[in-house]
C-alpha cells in the first residue's frame, strides 16, 4: 500500500495546484457570501388604499422592534413584483388597524413574519384601546413602556424539544456547505487516478506484483481520503481561529463529522467511478453531478426551505445533506453525539453500501 | 517451460483468442507475429493472468497456473503495449515505485535501478519527468519498470509502436542482451516481421484469433518452398493485367505494390514468359523482374490473403 500512497503523494507535490485552488475556493466563496451576511428576513411595505405613508412608517417603528426581521417602506407596485419574482418572501399591506400579507408560498419564513405582525398589531391595536379610555394617553403608554421594561415576570422563548430558541447562521452553514462541496471535488478527482491507472496499465502491472489488490485500493482510498480532510481542516481552522468564525464549543466533534463525510463521499465517488467506464466519463459527469449536491441538500438556503418530498427524498442518498445536519446541530444548536447519531448512522450506511457497490462494479468491469 | 493449452476467450460473442496453443522453452526467444487485432494481446494477457480464458489452460513446468496466478507472477516481466509510467515523475521515480511493489528497497533496488537505467541508455536522464521523454524513451523505461524482479520470462507486447529507428535498434539490442546474455526466456509480439525474424527463433503467426503457422524461420519459409516470389516494376498501373495475371494457373496471390505487382506462384518453367507474355498482351511493359526467396511477410499473405499491415 505505501508505494502507491507515496506515488500519489509525489505526483501531488508536483502539481499541487488542484488542491490548494479549492482550499482557496472554499475560502473565497464563504468570504463572499457567508461572512459579514446581513441573515434578517426583509419584507417591503406598503400602505393600503387612502393610507398615508406616515401611518406605514409608524407601523415599520413598531415592526421593527423585534431584530430578526427588518421591515421597510417599498411602493406597492415594487414589493407585489418582488413577491411575484420570488425575490422577497413576503410583503405587508398596512391599513390605520389592519395589514394584509402578501405571498406566493407559504415557507417558515412566512410563517414567522405572520406570528411577528399578529403580535405586534395585536399589543398595539390593545394598547390603542386601552388609551382611548384613559384620561392621560401619553402618561399610559409611558407607565405601560416603564411596565415592559421591568416586568414583574419574564418569558423565555423555547423550541419545541426545550431547548433555547438560537438565531440561525447562515454563514457558518454556507462554510460548511461549501467546503464540504470543494472537498469532494478533490475527493473524486484524487479517486479518478484509479480508472486512470486502469487505462495506463499501471493497474495491470500493479497486479502482477506482489501487491494485493486490497491494497492497491486502500492506497488510493485513504489518498484521496486524507488530502480531502486535509483541505476541509485547513478551511474550518482558518475560519475557526484565524477569521474567528462561531462554530460552537465542540470544535473536536466537528471535525470527526468532517472525517466521516470524507469516507462517506470517498465511497460515493467510488460507486461512480465504478460506473464509468474511462476516466474521461468520470471527468464529465462527476462535475456535473456534483453541483446538485448542495442544491439537493439545502445547503445554500435557510433549513425548511426545500418541501417537496421528491426533493427531500433524493437528499436522503446525498452524503453532504447529513453531514450539514450533523455539522450545524453541532456548531450552532449544540447537539450532543445522541443527537447527531441519525446523520452519523446515515453517512456511515452511504459509505458501506457506496463502496461495496463500487468496488465490486470496478472489478466486474475488469473481468 | 511454458504451455498455452487450447486457450479460447470471447468478449460480448465475439471470439479473440479461439483454439490457441503454444509452448516457450527456458531461454527461448519466441515471436508472436500478427496484425493488429489478430489476438495477440489478449493471448499474452491470458498467459500473464491478468485475463482469464473461457476455455483452455495455461502451465507453468507443468502446473496449470490459472487457480494459483502467484506462480507465473513471481517469474514474469510484462512490457505492455501502452506507457504503463506515470507521467508526472521522473524515470527513476518510477522505477522506484514499481520496484517498491516488488517489495524491492535500499541499495539492492537503487543498483538494480542504475542497472536498468543503463542498459536502455537512459543513466543520464533519469531525473526527468517521462511526460518531457520522447515516445521511444518512454517505450524503453516501459521496458525497464518490467525487468527490476529479474524475471525469468519477459513478454512484450509490440515494444517498438510508433517509435524512432534509434530507440528501436537500443529496444531490440536490450531484448537480444536479456535473452542471450542473461538467459531470459522472452515472449516478443509485434506486427514488424523484421523485428520477430531477428530476435527470435520460433515464431508463431496468429490471425484473427488462432494461430495459423507456426515453427521457425526455416520452416515457415518452406511452407513457400514451392513457390517464388516474384517483383514486378511496370511502367503503368493496370488493372487488367493484375486480374488475368490472378487468373493464371500456377498464380496464387498478387499484390499491388507502389511500382508494380508482387506474385508468388507455383515453381514453373515458364512462368516468366507467361508473366512477360500476360503484360505484353495489355501493352504493360515489364520495366525489371526479380525472383527471391519468400520472405516471413510472402508466408503471411500467402496464409491470409493480405499483408501484416493491412
Amino acid at each position: 500500500m505505501n508505494p502507491i500512497f507515496l506515488a500519489q503523494w509525489m505526483k501531488e507535490k508536483r502539481s499541487p495546484i488542484m488542491v490548494l485552488a479549492f482550499c482557496g475556493l472554499s475560502i473565497l466563496a464563504t468570504l463572499l457570501f457567508g461572512f459579514g451576511m446581513d441573515n434578517r428576513i426583509k419584507i417591503g411595505v406598503f400602505p393600503g388604499p387612502g393610507v398615508e405613508a406616515s401611518v406605514a412608517k409608524q407601523w415599520i417603528e413598531h415592526l421593527n422592534e423585534g431584530d430578526a426581521i427588518e421591515f421597510f417602506l417599498q411602493d406597492e407596485e415594487g414589493a407585489r413584483s418582488d413577491v411575484r419574482g420570488s425575490r422577497a418572501d413576503a410583503a405587508v399591506q398596512v391599513m390605520q388597524n389592519e395589514y394584509r400579507l402578501i405571498a406566493s408560498t407559504q415557507n417558515p419564513n412566512v410563517r414567522l413574519v405572520e406570528h411577528h405582525l399578529r403580535a405586534v398589531f395585536q399589543e398595539e391595536l390593545q394598547l390603542r384601546a386601552a388609551a382611548a379610555y384613559a384620561a392621560d394617553e401619553r402618561g399610559l403608554r409611558e407607565e405601560v413602556q416603564r411596565y415592559l421594561e421591568q416586568p414583574p415576570m419574564a418569558v423565555e422563548m423555547r423550541t419545541l424539544d426545550g431547548s433555547e430558541l438560537v438565531r440561525y447562521d447562515m454563514g457558518l452553514q454556507l462554510l460548511f456547505t461549501f467546503t464540504l462541496f470543494l472537498a469532494a471535488f478533490t475527493v473524486g478527482f484524487k479517486l479518478n487516478a484509479i480508472t486512470m491507472e486502469k487505462a495506463a496499465g499501471i493497474w495491470s502491472r500493479m497486479i502482477l506484483s506482489p501487491v494485493r489488490k486490497s491494497e492497491m485500493y486502500l492506497g488510493h482510498l485513504f489518498y484521496s481520503m486524507l488530502i480531502g480532510f486535509i483541505q476541509v481542516l485547513v478551511v474550518f481552522l482558518l475560519f475557526r481561529f484565524g477569521i474567528g468564525f462561531d462554530m460552537g464549543d465542540h470544535f473536536g466533534m466537528l471535525i470527526l463529522v468532517a472525517a466521516l463525510y470524507i469516507l462517506a463521499i470517498t465511497a460515493f465517488c467510488m460507486l461512480l467511478a465504478g460506473i464509468v467506464r474511462t476516466p474521461e466519463q468520470f471527468n464529465m459527469v462527476f462535475p456535473s453531478l456534483v453541483p446538485v449536491m448542495p442544491i439537493l441538500s439545502g445547503g445554500y438556503m435557510p433549513p425548511g426551505t426545500i418541501t417537496n418530498p421528491i426533493l427531500l427524498g433524493i437528499s436522503e442518498i446525498l452524503p453532504l445533506k447529513h453531514a450539514l445536519d450533523a455539522l450545524t446541530g453541532i456548531a450552532i444548536y449544540d447537539k450532543s453525539w445522541l443527537d447527531i447519531l441519525p446523520s452519523i448512522a446515515k453517512l456511515c450506511i452511504i459509505a458501506v453500501i457506496c463502496m461495496g457497490i463500487g468496488i465490486n462494479l470496478m472489478e466486474r468491469r475488469r473481468a | 517451460m511454458i504451455e498455452a493449452l487450447e486457450l479460447r476467450k470471447v468478449f460480448k460473442g465475439k471470439t479473440a483468442v479461439d483454439d490457441v496453443s503454444f509452448y516457450m522453452d527456458e531461454g527461448e526467444s519466441v515471436g508472436l507475429l500478427g496484425p493488429n487485432g489478430a489476438g495477440k494481446s489478449t493471448t499474452i494477457s491470458i498467459i500473464s493472468s491478468l485475463l482469464r480464458p473461457n476455455a483452455g489452460d495455461v502451465r507453468l513446468n507443468g502446473t496449470s497456473v490459472l487457480g494459483k496466478p502467484q506462480l507465473i507472477r513471481q517469474v514474469l516481466g510484462v512490457v505492455p503495449q501502452e506507457i504503463a509510467l506515470y507521467q508526472e515523475l521522473s524515470a527513476y521515480e518510477n522505477l522506484k515505485f514499481f520496484g517498491g511493489l516488488y517489495r524491492l528497497g535500499g541499495k539492492p533496488l537503487e543498483l538494480k535501478i542504475q542497472e536498468l537505467l543503463e542498459m536502455v541508455g537512459l543513466r543520464d536522464r533519469q531525473k526527468e519527468l517521462i511526460k518531457t521523454y520522447s515516445g521511444g524513451m518512454k517505450r524503453r523505461i516501459n521496458i525497464a519498470a518490467a525487468l527490476l524482479h529479474d524475471p525469468k520470462i519477459v513478454i512484450m507486447d509490440e515494444p517498438t509502436v510508433g517509435i524512432d529507428p534509434q530507440s528501436r535498434n537500443h529496444i531490440l539490442e536490450t531484448v537480444r542482451l536479456l535473452n542471450r546474455d542473461r538467459g531470459t526466456t522472452v515472449l516478443y509480439t509485434s506486427h514488424y516481421i523484421e523485428e520477430v525474424e531477428q530476435l527470435c527463433s520460433r515464431i508463431y503467426i496468429m490471425d484473427h484469433g488462432r494461430i495459423i503457422a507456426s515453427g521457425t524461420k526455416e520452416e515457415l519459409r518452406r511452407i513457400l518452398s514451392g513457390e517464388d516470389t516474384l517483383i514486378l516494376q511496370l511502367d503503368k498501373p493496370s488493372k487488367r493485367l493484375t486480374e488475368e495475371l490472378r487468373a493464371l494457373p500456377p498464380i496464387r496471390q498478387v499484390e499491388e505494390t507502389e511500382s508494380g505487382l508482387k506474385l508468388i506462384a507455383a515453381k514453373q518453367s515458364d512462368l516468366l514468359s507467361q508473366v512477360v507474355q500476360t503484360a505484353e498482351r495489355h501493352q504493360v511493359q515489364i520495366t525489371s523482374i526479380h525472383v527471391q526467396t519468400p520472405s516471413l511477410e510472402d508466408v503471411f499473405l500467402h496464409l491470409t490473403g493480405r499483408t501484416l499491415r493491412d
